[in-house]
C-alpha cells in the first residue's frame, strides 16, 4: 500500500458509526488484528491465575519458547475469537489489561470492551510417550485443536515464498524438529477428547513440500499419515476436520478423502489477482500458476462437497507496495469480482487480515485502514448469502481468524 | 452487575414446572419465540440460557441483539398461574471455558447424546408480575376512567 501520511484513516468508532448494519464486534475483531495487542503486567498475571494460556507453539508464532509469557490471544464478549498477539506495526497496538477486576481492552486509555483469553487445556500439561510436550504437538484455539505437522515451506529453498509469510524465518528460530510424529499426534488428540466440551474441530496445516513422484506427493503422504492417526480416535469414519494445503491434484485430493476422516478442504489463493499473486506468491505462480491453482480448489468441491471447500485471502495484501493496488476501491473491487467467480464454482473465499509479521519480506509496511476490512468482510458475505454457501467450515467457532465468516452468525 | 432476584423470581426460575418462553426478534423486528427449559439464573443475578442448536434461529437472534442492542423477553408461567416478564439483553455467549463445559457436561448428562451451541448470558433489565391479579388492581388503579358503567350499576 502507498504509505500516504495525509490520508485520514477512520478510527474504531467512527468506522462503527458509518457501518450501523455491520457488527462492531467484527470492526473490533479486525481493528484488534490489524493494529495487534500489547498485555499489561495486570493482564499476565490474571491469564496466568485464571488458567489460561500462556505457551504456544505454532508455525507462524510461538510464545512462551523465551520466557516471554503473555495470553495466547482473545475472545470477545460475543463468543468470537480474536487471533493476534504483540507484533510491533506502524499502528499503536490495542492494550489488554485488567479493571475494577475484569479483563478489557483499550485504546488510548479507554475501555473498548470486556474481552476474555483462551483457556489452557487439559492435555497441555502432559507428555507423549516419546518424551514430547503435548503443547508442542497441537495448540488450542477455543474449541479448535490446531496441528501443524510440517513447519518448514520448501517454497523458500530457492528464496521464492510468499512475501508476507513468515514461516520459514519463524521455523529456522524456533530450533524444533520440522516434522511432528504421528504416534505423537495420535496420544495428543487421544487425551485431548478426554476433556468433554473442549473441542469441537481439528485443523491440521504446514508449510508446503514440492518434493515426490508428482508435486506435492510427499506432502499429500504426510497428511494422510497424520490424519490416520488422529483418525484412530474416533469411532466415525470421518470426523469435523480441516486441511490447509497446497493446492493439490484430483487424484491426490481423492485419496486423502478415501484415506482419511478428513471433511473439509482449503487451498489458500492468498491474493485474488493473477498478477499481484506471481508477485507476491512466486513459487505457487512458478510452480503451480495461478490458474491451476484456482482450478485445484474449483476441483476438490466434486469431492469433499459445496460447503466443504473453502480458500482464504490475505486480506490487504492486494494493497502491498510496491506491487500492489493502488487504491483501496479499486483492490476491493478486483478482488470481489474474483472472489465472486469462487462463488459460482461452490467455493466460499475467506479473509484473514494482513499483519506484516518480523521475518516477512513485507515487515513494516503499512497495512490497508479498518474501513477496508470492513468492505472486504461485508463483500465476501453478502456473496455467500447470494451463492447460498455455508461457511461452518472456517466459521467464528471452528476458526475464529475471519471477520467476515463472523457475519455469517446472524442471519440475513 | 444487577441485583439478584426477588425471592418470587428465584422460585419460578427454580421450579422445573415452570413454562418458560423465550421472544428474540430479528433484524427486521420479526418476534420467535421458543420454550426454553433451560432458563435459569447465575450467581451475579443474570440469566443463564443454554442453546443446544447452533444455527437456530433463537442462536442467531441472540447473536443480533448482543451486536445491536436489542431486547429479549422471557415469560415464566408458574404451575399456579402466576406469570412474570423478564426484559433483557443478551450481555455474553460463552463458547469455552470452565462455565461452557460444565453446562456442557451437565445437559448431556440431562439429555443424552446432545451438543452445546452456547450459553448465553442475558442481563435483565426489567422484571413485571404479569399475572392477572396484579395486572387488574394495577388497572383499576391507574385508570379508573376505563370500566364498562354496568359494573358499577346500582342493585
Amino acid at each position: 500500500m502507498k504509505n500516504n501520511e495525509d490520508f485520514h484513516e477512520l478510527s474504531y468508532k467512527e468506522v462503527v458509526e458509518k457501518y450501523p448494519d455491520v457488527s462492531p464486534f467484527v470492526i473490533l475483531k479486525a481493528d484488534i488484528q490489524r493494529r495487534t495487542v500489547t498485555y499489561t503486567p495486570e493482564a499476565v498475571e490474571a491469564a496466568a491465575r485464571g488458567g489460561y494460556q500462556l505457551q504456544s507453539r505454532g508455525i507462524f508464532t510461538s510464545i512462551g519458547r523465551d520466557g516471554d509469557f503473555f495470553p495466547v490471544s482473545l475472545m470477545l464478549r460475543d463468543g468470537s475469537s480474536v487471533f493476534t498477539s504483540p507484533v510491533r506495526t506502524p499502528r499503536e497496538p490495542y492494550a489488554a489489561d485488567v479493571v475494577d477486576g475484569k479483563k478489557v481492552i483499550m485504546d488510548g486509555g479507554e475501555i473498548v470492551d470486556e474481552v476474555d483469553f483462551w483457556y489452557m487445556p487439559d492435555y497441555m500439561g502432559k507428555t507423549t510417550s516419546s518424551g514430547r510436550p503435548m503443547w508442542q504437538v497441537a495448540s488450542a484455539r477455543p474449541q479448535r485443536m490446531d496441528i501443524d505437522p510440517y513447519s518448514y515451506c520448501h517454497f523458500w529453498d530457492d528464496g521464492k515464498g510468499c512475501r508476507y509469510c513468515n514461516m520459514s524465518s519463524h521455523f529456522k528460530k524456533d530450533a524444533l524438529p520440522a516434522r511432528i510424529d504421528a504416534q505423537d499426534v495420535y496420544e495428543t488428540v487421544r487425551e485431548a477428547l478426554k476433556q468433554d466440551g473442549r473441542f469441537c474441530y481439528i485443523k491440521l496445516t504446514a508449510g508446503s513440500i514440492l518434493s515426490g513422484e508428482e508435486l506435492f506427493d510427499d506432502e499429500v503422504n504426510m497428511y494422510i499419515e497424520i490424519l490416520q492417526a488422529i483418525g484412530k480416535n474416533f469411532r466415525t469414519r470421518k470426523f469435523p476436520s480441516q486441511m490447509i494445503s497446497s493446492a493439490f491434484s484430483l487424484s491426490q485430493l481423492e485419496r486423502v478423502y478415501e484415506q482419511t476422516g478428513l471433511m473439509s478442504y482449503t487451498s489458500d489463493i492468498e491474493v485474488l489477482n493473477e498478477e499481484k499473486f506471481a508477485w507476491i506468491c512466486p513459487g505457487k505462480q512458478l510452480k503451480v500458476g495461478y490458474r491451476e491453482w484456482k482450478k485445484r480448489i474449483f476441483d476438490a468441491v466434486g469431492i469433499f462437497g459445496k460447503g466443504f471447500v473453502n480458500s482464504g485471502i490475505v486480506g490487504g495484501v492486494e494493497l502491498a507496495g510496491p506491487g500492489g493496488f493502488g487504491s483501496e476501491d479499486e483492490a476491493l473491487r478486483a478482488t470481489l469480482e474474483e472472489a465472486e467467480d469462487f462463488a459460482v464454482h461452490g467455493v466460499s473465499v475467506v479473509h484473514c487480515v494482513w499483519v506484516p509479521y518480523p521475518g516477512s519480506v513485507f515487515y513494516g509496511q503499512r497495512t490497508p485502514s479498518l474501513e477496508y476490512f470492513v468492505r472486504l468482510s461485508k463483500g465476501l458475505h453478502d456473496l455467500r448469502v447470494r451463492y447460498d454457501l455455508d461457511t461452518d467450515m472456517d466459521d467464528y467457532r471452528r476458526c475464529g481468524n475471519h471477520p467476515d465468516t463472523d457475519l455469517a452468525r446472524v442471519f440475513t | 452487575m444487577t441485583a439478584k432476584f426477588a425471592e418470587n423470581v428465584m422460585r419460578m426460575l427454580e421450579d422445573e414446572r415452570t413454562v418458560k418462553v423465550l421472544t428474540t426478534v430479528d433484524s427486521s423486528g420479526t418476534p420467535h419465540s421458543v420454550v426454553k427449559n433451560s432458563l435459569r439464573s447465575d450467581e451475579e443475578g443474570n440469566i443463564v440460557c443454554l442453546e443446544l442448536i447452533e444455527s437456530s434461529r433463537t442462536n442467531s437472534n441472540m447473536t443480533g441483539s448482543l451486536w445491536f442492542g436489542r431486547k429479549v423477553s422471557i415469560l415464566l408461567v408458574g404451575r399456579d398461574g402466576s406469570s412474570l416478564q423478564i426484559k433483557g439483553r443478551p450481555y455474553k455467549c460463552v463458547v469455552a471455558g470452565p462455565v461452557f463445559e460444565a453446562h456442557y457436561r451437565e445437559t448431556r448428562k440431562q439429555l443424552g447424546n446432545v451438543d452445546l451451541g452456547a450459553v448465553w448470558i442475558i442481563a435483565p433489565d426489567e422484571i413485571i408480575d404479569e399475572s392477572f391479579e396484579t395486572r387488574w388492581r394495577e388497572e383499576s388503579d391507574a385508570h379508573p376512567l376505563r370500566k364498562h358503567l354496568d359494573r358499577i350499576r346500582a342493585e
